[in-house]
């Protein structure tokens, strides 16, 4: 039996055919994986951004607790950057004693973040509260100041002779910095 | 001869059949390529948009980093400061007491207080007066107490009193 199949009709399923495969090469080797990609990195960004979102809550929380503990310490912040001045110290705490006299400021050494500079101070009270008001007031002051041993206490007639040292406590800015060249003199 | 009296039409390989197919393929492809390039811009802006994503992370993890390190030094500050504002404190207690412990019938003609020690110079009207008012509170302090005496002009005695606490026993104490 002989089919009789026009040239036309061969050349239509020839190029329909190719077409054809040409639609499912491109479909399979090219869109589907393109697809699977495009579902891969929407989710890979979905996920990144839910990371951040948490993450800038996370930091919001942080920033909020470090402004609150800046506002609260905003006086100690201020006293460990502010250098020790002697003659501003000796200004404000003048009404205390009735003389007072501060020795140069050294350096003492660094302990963790902090620079320790030593003052010795003489002075004179006329009484003994008057040196507890000065604890009080040390502890309300410019600058972070522990009076430290020794104190000596010496009556000279109607007046009370006192010698003490102080321990001035300030960021350690350089490690190598020196005592006359950090602290104003 | 002629077989018939119409004139033959130029035989052409795009028939109406192969327009249409050619059709149906064009926006079939048209709608691939589409396709394709659709996805390609899309990939293209989820890579760009993921890489902002992660500057914008790493900057906020930067800045978490020196928010942490500012949160534990402020709080090394707060520390510190809380320690020399309760030594001073202390210290002021600790004077206060030294001198409500020396009775009216003694004087000191001076104190030197130490790290851990105290020494005191006065003038007692007996060693009696010293011993029970002065010696035995500074006996239930200190863990070593050396006085002496010498006599001052006016018949009192002047005195020496030189009283430590030692830290070891001190540490032994606290464990």
């Amino acid at each position: 039996m002989k089919i009789n199949i026009s040239r036309q009709y061969i050349y239509l399923m020839v190029v329909s055919l190719f077409l054809f495969i040409f639609v499912l090469v491109f479909s399979f080797a090219v869109l589907i994986p393109e697809g699977k990609e495009y579902r891969i990195k929407r989710v890979e960004l979905k996920k990144t951004n839910k990371e951040l979102r948490e993450y800038e809550n996370f930091h919001n929380e942080t920033l909020e607790t470090l402004q609150d503990l800046k506002s609260k310490n905003r006086r100690i912040i201020t006293a460990f950057d502010a250098t020790f001045n002697p003659s501003r110290f000796e200004k404000q705490n003048k009404n205390y004693f009735s003389s007072l006299s501060i020795s140069e400021v050294n350096f003492l050494k660094v302990e963790k973040d902090f620079a320790i500079y030593e003052v010795n101070t003489t002075s004179e009270i006329s009484s003994p509260s008057t040196f507890y008001d000065f604890l009080d007031s040390v502890n309300k002051s410019d600058w972070i100041i522990a009076v430290n041993f020794p104190i000596n206490f010496k009556r000279d007639g109607e007046l009370i002779k006192s010698s003490f040292t102080m321990k001035v406590y300030c960021n350690n800015k350089d490690s190598n910095i020196t005592a006359s060249s950090s602290v104003d003199k | 001869m002629k077989y018939s009296y119409i004139t033959p039409g130029k035989k052409t390989a795009f028939t109406q059949e192969i327009q249409l197919l050619l059709s149906f393929f064009t926006i079939t492809i048209l709608m691939l390529l589409f396709t394709y390039t659709f996805l390609l811009y899309k990939n293209y802006t989820f890579v760009q948009d993921k890489n902002s994503t992660l500057r914008e992370l790493a900057s906020l993890e930067k800045s978490f980093d020196n928010m942490k390190v500012s949160i534990s030094f402020i709080e090394r500050q707060q520390m510190l400061s809380e320690k020399v504002y309760t030594q001073n404190s202390v210290l002021k207690d600790s004077i206060t007491n030294l001198f409500d412990l020396v009775p009216l019938r003694i004087t000191l003609s001076e104190a030197s207080l130490l790290e851990n020690g105290l020494i005191l110079y006065g003038i007692t009207p007996n060693k009696d007066v010293y011993n029970f008012m002065l010696q035995a509170p500074l006996r239930s302090i200190f863990h070593r107490t050396y006085s002496s005496f010498y006599p001052a002009k006016n018949g009192w005695l002047r005195f020496v009193s030189t009283n430590y606490i030692d830290e070891e026993e001190e540490l032994s104490s606290e464990d």
